[in-house]
C-alpha cells in the first residue's frame, strides 16, 4: 500500500510529460511564442512537484516524496527555462510547507535540492544534451545523482545528528533514488517513444560524442563499482576488526581490574601479616598460626622464608624446609632477597604439588627473608568473587554493548542487567568452550540483539564481552552511504567534466572541421579549415589546407587541360559544319542560314548541307542523344556518313537508309541519332525529305502561315537494322521557307520550368516579315533566350533556314539602248521591293555603270541583271557571257590627282566598289557573274 | 535629260535635269562641244540632276579641262547623290562645287 503510493506519485511527473508532449506536438498552443511556453511547461511541472510533495508517503516516519523528479523531466525534456521554473515552484513550495505542517527536520536540504534539480536539468540540457532531449538512461543518471545529492544535503544540514540524520537518509535513500531516478527515465522513454526519433538501437556508425560518452560513462560507472566495492570491503573490515579489538580491550580491561582488585587485597594482607612479624622477637609456627586466626586475615597459607629460600616457618606442615629455588611457581618469589619489596602471583599450581591452585603475595622481612601469604582456591574465590561482583555494572562496550561475568558454573557474576546469581542462558548466551576458543569473536543473540560476543577465562571467570551487530554496522553503513554518495557526485561532476572538455576540445572541433570538409566536399574549395584551439588540429587544419590547395592546383590544371581539349573539340566540330555565310554568294535562288549553340563545350547536334551538283542543295539537321565528347563523336561519324552516302545516292530516303545500316554497325555505345534530310532540286524546285525520328520542320509558303510540315516520321538512325526510310516530296516556291530545328528550341526551358513549346515557335515564325535566313534564325534565337531568361540551357539549340528567293531578272543583248530598259527593270523591281529612294538612286548608277562596262568592252551576246532584296539587301547579279573580266581587280584610280592626270574611264568600278557593301566576281561556265549587295535600313 | 542652256555674253549657264549618265552624257557633251566658244564662265546648274553617273564626270571633266584654258566653271545647286559621287570620286577637289 506505501509503495503504491510511491508508484502512484512516480507516475505523476510521466503523465504530465506524456500530456505536455502530446499537447506540445499537436501544437495545441499554436502561435504563441516559445517563451511562453516555456512558462506554461515550468508552471504545469511546478504544481505535479508541489502534488508530488503532498503526495509523499510515510515509511518508519520519514516522508518518502518524488517532489524532484518533476523539474528534472521540465529540463531535459521541454527545455532549460521550464526545468528552472519548475525547481523554483517546488523548491518554494517545500520552504513554506513546514507552515502547513511539513517536517523541518529536512527542510533546508530538501527546497534547496529541488532548485538544484531544475538549475541541474536546464544545465544540462542546454551544455551537455545540445538543447536536445537525453537518451532515457541518461535520465535514471541524473534523476539518481539529483537525489544522492538531495541525501547527502540532508547529511550535511544535519551534521549535528548524525545518527538521527543518518537513520532518515538510510530509510529514504533507496525508495526515493530509486522512484526519482525511474520517473525521469520513463519520462523520457516514454517521449522518445512517442517522438519521431524511434529508438534506434543498431546503427552502423555512432556519433563520436556518443560512443564517447557511452565509453566515460561505462568506465565511470566501472571505477564507481569498484571503488564502491572497495570502500564496502575495507569499511567492512575496518569495523569488524574495530569491534574485535574493543571486545578484546574491554575483556583484558576487565581482566586486569579483577586481578588487580584482587593482588592489591592480598598485598595489604600480607603486608599487616610482615608488620606483624617484624614487630615479634622471634618467629616460629605459633607466630604464624596466631596471626593467621586473627580477625580479618582470611587467607589459608603463611610461609616465612629464610635469606637462602628455605620455608624456615610455615602453617603447612608439608613446606617446611622446601626449598624456594627447586621450582618455577615458587622461584619466582625469590626475587624479594634481591631488594624487591613486594611480589604478588597470580592463581596458579604451586610447584610442589600441580593439583593444588594457590595465589600468594610475598613481603620482604627487615631481619631478612620474606613472608609469603596464599589464599587456596575457597579462599581466592571468595575474594575475587568480591571485587567481581559489579565489575561491569558501569562498563560499556561501545555505547549499547555490555560486559558479562560468569563463573565457571555458569551462574552470572556480573551482568548490567542485574542478572547475577542466574544461568547464563537467562541472557541468551550459550557458550560451548570446545567449539568457542578464547579471544575469538561470534555472533550469537544476547538479550534478543544479534550481537558480537568474545569471551577471556581469568582466575575460573568467564569473562564475556558483547556489542550488538546493529551498532558495528551502524559506524560501517555510515561510513560507506557517504562515502558511496559522495563518489556518486564526485564521478557524476568527473563525468561530466570530461565530457565537456571532450565535446569543446576534440568533439566540436571535430563538426567543424566536418562541416569546412563537407562544404568542400560539395564543390567548394575555396574554403579553408581552421581550427586552432590545439596543436594537434592546427596540425590538422594545415594538412587539409595543405592538401585542398594541392587538390585545387591539380583539378585547375586538369580543368585546364580538359578545357583546352573540349576547345579544341569544338572547334573541330565546328570546322565541320558549314559556317561562311552567304555559304553560295553567286547563286540567288535560295538562302541557306544555320547555327548551333551548344549547351556543353562539343554537342550532339548539327547541321549540314552541300550542292550535291550545280542543281541540286541537300541539307540536314540532327540530334544525337546524349551530349558532351561521345555525343561529339558519333555525330562526326554520322554527319561523314550520311555526306558520303549523298554524294553516291540520289535518293533521300536510300541515303538514310544505308547510313543507318552503317551506324547501327558496332555501336556498342547504344547511340542513336534522329535527323531531318532534304535535296532540293533547284531547277524543279522539288524539295525531296525524309525523316529519321526527327522534330517535324515548319514550313511557311510564300504570304502564308508558318506551319509544320505533315508527314510522319520514321524510326531513329542507328538503333535498328533494316529499317527502310521513305522519302517525301514538297515544292517549294519562290518565297517558300522552311525552318529546322533540333529539340533544344522547342523544349528550351525557363526558370519555371515551362517548355518553349511549338506554338511560340510558331508564332515568332509568323510573326516575321520578309526577313533572310539569318535574321529568321537569330530572331528565333532572341525569342527562345528570351524565354529562357536567367535558365540554364540544358540542350544544344541549332537550327536551319532555307528560303527561297523571289527571282527578278532581266536578259537582254547588251546595247547602249538596252541600258535604259535594264536601269527601267531594276528600278521598277527595286520599287516594287520596297527599297528606299536613297538606295535606288545608288543602285540606278551601279547598274549604269556596270551594264555600260558589259555593253562598251565584254563584247557579250547576252547579258542578265537579277535583283532582289532580301533582309535589308538589295542584290544584283550581274551575267554576261563577254571576255572574262574581273572588274575586283582594277586598281583603284588616284582621286587625288590632278584633273589632267584623271582616267575617268576607272572611275565607274570605284563609285561602285564604294557605294556597294560587298562586289563579288565569279567566272563560271565562261560567264562572267557579278554579284554586288548593299545593305540598307528599312524604314519604316 | 533635259538639257536648257541660257547664254549671257560670255557668261554660258546650263540647266541639267533628270540624269546624268551613260546614255545622256553624249547628248550633253554634244549640246556643249560647240556652244564654249568664247565662254569665260561656265555654270551647271544641277538642281534638278537626280544623279550623276562616271559618263557624267567624264563630260564634266572634260568641260572643266577646256575651261581651264578660258576661264572657269562653276557647278551649282547639286543634291546630296550627286555631291556624294563628287566626293567619292575626289571630284570636289577638280571642279568648282558651289551651293
Amino acid at each position: 500500500m506505501v509503495y503504491l503510493r510511491l508508484l502512484i506519485a512516480a507516475i505523476c511527473p510521466v503523465i504530465a510529460t506524456v500530456c505536455l508532449y502530446l499537447l506540445g506536438r499537436k501544437a495545441l498552443f499554436p502561435g504563441s511564442k516559445e517563451k511562453h511556453r516555456q512558462l506554461l511547461y515550468g508552471f504545469i511541472f511546478g504544481l505535479v512537484a508541489v502534488f508530488c510533495s503532498e503526495f509523499g508517503v510515510p515509511v518508519f516516519g520519514v516522508i518518502i516524496n518524488v517532489r524532484d523528479a518533476a523539474p528534472l523531466c521540465a529540463g531535459l525534456i521541454f527545455g532549460a527555462p521550464a526545468g528552472i521554473i519548475a525547481g523554483l515552484i517546488g523548491g518554494l513550495w517545500r520552504w513554506f510547507a513546514v507552515l502547513w505542517g511539513a517536517g523541518t527536520y529536512t527542510r533546508l536540504a530538501c527546497s534547496v535540492s529541488t532548485v538544484i534539480a531544475g538549475v541541474l536539468s536546464a544545465v544540462l540540457r542546454k551544455w551537455m544534451f545540445d538543447d536536445k532531449k537525453p537518451s532515457w538512461y541518461y535520465g535514471f543518471v541524473v534523476g539518481l545523482v539529483m537525489e544522492v545529492w538531495h541525501m547527502l544535503m540532508i547529511f550535511f544540514t544535519n551534521m549535528g545528528d548524525v545518527k538521527q540524520a543518518f537513520t532518515f537518509v538510510k530509510t529514504c535513500s533507496a525508495p526515493m533514488i530509486l522512484a526519482n531516478a525511474c520517473s525521469v527515465m520513463i519520462s523520457l522513454l516514454a517521449v522518445s517513444l512517442m517522438g519521431k526519433e524511434k529508438l534506434v538501437l543498431e546503427k552502423e556508425h555512432k556519433k563520436l560524442s556518443q560512443s564517447f560518452s557511452r565509453w566515460l560513462f561505462v568506465v565511470v560507472l566501472a571505477a564507481f563499482g569498484i571503488t564502491s566495492i572497495f570502500t564496502f570491503v575495507l569499511q567492512d573490515s575496518f569495523s569488524m576488526s574495530d569491534n574485535k579489538s574493543l571486545l578484546k580491550l574491554n575483556i583484558e580491561d576487565v581482566k586486569a581490574d579483577i586481578e588487580d582488585a584482587s593482588d592489591a587485597n592480598l598485598l595489604k594482607l600480607t603486608r599487616s601479616v610482615a608488620a606483624d612479624l617484624n614487630a615479634a622477637d622471634e618467629i616460629d609456627d605459633a607466630l604464624l598460626f596466631t596471626i593467621s586466626d586473627k580477625p580479618g586475615n582470611d587467607f589459608s597459607e603463611i610461609n616465612v622464608i629464610d635469606e637462602n629460600g628455605i620455608i624456615i616457618c610455615t602453617t603447612n606442615p608439608a613446606y617446611k624446609g622446601f626449598d624456594m629455588s627447586s621450582g618455577g611457581q615458587s622461584g619466582d618469589f625469590l626475587v624479594l632477597l634481591d631488594g624487591t619489596q613486594e611480589f604478588v602471583q597470580s592463581y596458579q599450581p604451586v610447584s610442589k604439588d600441580d593439583s593444588t591452585y594457590m595465589k600468594y603475595a610475598g613481603v620482604s622481612l627487615e631481619n631478612g627473608g620474606f613472608v609469603q601469604v596464599g589464599y587456596d582456591a575457597e579462599r581466592f574465590r571468595q575474594d575475587i568473587d568480591d571485587q567481581v561482583n559489579g565489575a561491569t555494572r558501569n562498563r560499556h562496550v561501545g555505547e549499547s554493548g555490555y560486559m558479562i561475568i560468569s563463573a565457571d558454573d555458569w551462574n552470572i557474576v556480573s551482568d548490567p542487567q542485574g542478572n547475577e546469581g542466574q544461568n547464563l542462558s537467562a541472557s541468551g548466551l550459550w557458550i560451548d568452550t570446545k567449539t568457542m576458543r578464547e579471544n575469538e569473536r561470534y555472533a550469537l543473540t544476547v538479550h534478543g540483539k544479534e550481537s558480537y560476543i568474545m569471551y577471556a577465562i581469568t582466575e575460573g571467570y568467564y569473562i564475556i564481552a558483547v556489542e550488538p551487530v546493529a551498532e558495528v554496522l551502524f559506524s560501517r553503513d555510515l561510513s560507506i552511504y557517504v562515502t558511496v554518495f559522495m563518489e556518486i557526485i564526485v564521478f557524476a561532476v568527473l563525468f561530466s567534466l570530461v565530457y565537456f572538455l571532450i565535446k569543446m576540445l576534440v568533439v566540436e572541433n571535430i563538426h567543424k572541421i566536418n562541416g569546412t570538409l563537407a562544404e568542400i566536399t560539395g564543390g567548394n574549395l575555396n574554403v579553408s579549415v581552421d581550427v586552432r584551439t590545439n596543436e594537434e588540429f592546427v596540425s590538422l587544419s594545415d594538412d587539409i589546407n595543405a592538401t585542398v590547395a594541392t587538390l585545387k592546383g591539380y583539378i585547375a590544371e586538369a580543368a585546364a587541360r580538359i578545357d583546352k581539349e573540349l576547345e579544341i573539340a569544338k572547334v573541330i566540330q565546328f570546322s565541320t559544319l558549314p559556317s561562311v555565310f552567304p555559304p553560295y554568294p553567286e547563286q540567288s535562288d535560295f538562302d541557306i542560314y544555320a547555327t548551333m549553340n551548344t549547351a556543353k563545350e562539343v554537342g550532339g547536334d548539327f547541321y549540314d548541307f552541300y550542292l550535291l551538283d550545280e542543281n541540286r542543295l541537300a541539307f540536314l539537321i540532327a540530334d544525337v542523344s546524349g551530349k558532351g565528347i561521345t555525343a561529339a563523336m558519333f555525330m562526326m561519324k554520322a554527319k561523314t556518313l550520311i555526306k558520303s552516302y549523298a554524294e553516291k545516292e540520289n535518293d533521300v530516303a536510300v541515303i538514310l537508309t544505308k547510313a543507318n545500316e552503317a551506324l547501327c554497325e558496332g555501336n556498342d555505345a547504344e547511340m542513336f541519332v534522329t535527323c531531318f534530310m532534304g535535296i532540293l532540286n533547284l531547277t524543279t524546285r522539288k524539295l525531296s525529305f525524309a525523316n529519321a525520328g526527327h522534330n517535324a520542320p515548319v514550313v511557311r509558303c510564300a504570304g502564308g502561315e508558318a506551319q509544320f510540315l505533315k508527314f510522319r516520321p520514321s524510326f531513329v538512325l542507328g538503333e535498328m537494322e533494316n529499317i527502310r526510310y521513305r522519302a517525301g516530296e514538297l515544292t517549294l516556291n519562290p518565297g517558300d521557307e522552311i525552318y529546322l530545328y533540333t529539340d533544344g528550341v522547342t523544349e528550351a526551358t525557363d526558370e519555371k520550368l515551362q517548355l518553349y513549346g511549338n506554338d511560340r515557335l510558331l508564332a515568332v515564325l509568323n510573326s516575321a516579315g520578309d526577313l533572310s535566313a539569318q535574321e529568321m534564325c537569330d530572331r528565333v534565337k532572341a525569342d527562345v533566350d528570351r524565354f529562357v531568361g536567367e535558365a540554364p540551357q540544358f540542350d544544344d539549340i541549332t537550327m536551319l533556314h532555307l528560303k527561297m528567293l523571289p527571282k527578278h531578272i532581266i536578259t537582254v543583248q547588251p546595247t547602249m539602248e538596252s541600258i535604259e530598259s535594264v536601269l527601267v527593270f531594276v528600278e521598277n523591281t527595286l520599287a516594287d521591293l520596297c527599297v528606299p529612294p536613297k538606295i535606288m538612286v545608288k543602285m540606278n548608277i551601279v547598274v549604269d555603270e556596270i551594264f555600260s562596262n558589259i555593253v562598251r568592252y565584254s563584247g557579250a551576246m547576252e547579258a542578265a541583271v537579277e535583283c532582289s532584296v532580301m533582309g535589308g539587301q538589295v542584290r544584283l547579279v550581274f551575267t554576261d557571257d563577254g571576255r572574262p573580266y574581273d572588274p575586283t581587280e582594277k586598281p583603284d584610280p588616284d582621286t587625288a590627282a590632278p584633273i589632267d592626270e584623271r582616267d575617268a574611264g576607272g572611275m565607274g568600278i570605284y563609285i561602285v566598289k564604294k557605294f556597294m557593301d560587298h562586289v563579288e566576281y565569279a567566272c563560271r561556265d565562261e560567264r562572267n557573274i557579278l554579284t554586288l549587295t548593299k545593305r540598307f535600313e528599312t524604314e519604316q | 535629260m533635259n538639257v536648257v542652256k541660257t547664254l549671257k555674253e560670255d557668261e554660258l549657264q546650263v540647266k541639267v535635269m533628270g540624269r546624268l549618265e551613260t546614255v545622256t552624257a553624249p547628248m550633253l557633251e554634244g549640246e556643249l562641244k560647240n556652244s564654249l566658244e568664247g565662254i569665260a564662265t561656265l555654270i551647271f546648274d544641277f538642281s534638278e540632276l537626280e544623279y550623276i553617273s562616271s559618263a557624267g564626270l567624264r563630260v564634266l571633266f572634260s568641260m572643266q579641262k577646256i575651261m581651264n584654258k578660258q576661264g572657269k566653271m562653276v557647278i551649282r545647286g547639286a543634291n546630296e547623290d550627286v555631291m556624294e559621287v563628287f566626293e567619292v570620286t575626289g571630284s570636289v577637289d577638280i571642279l568648282t562645287i558651289e551651293a
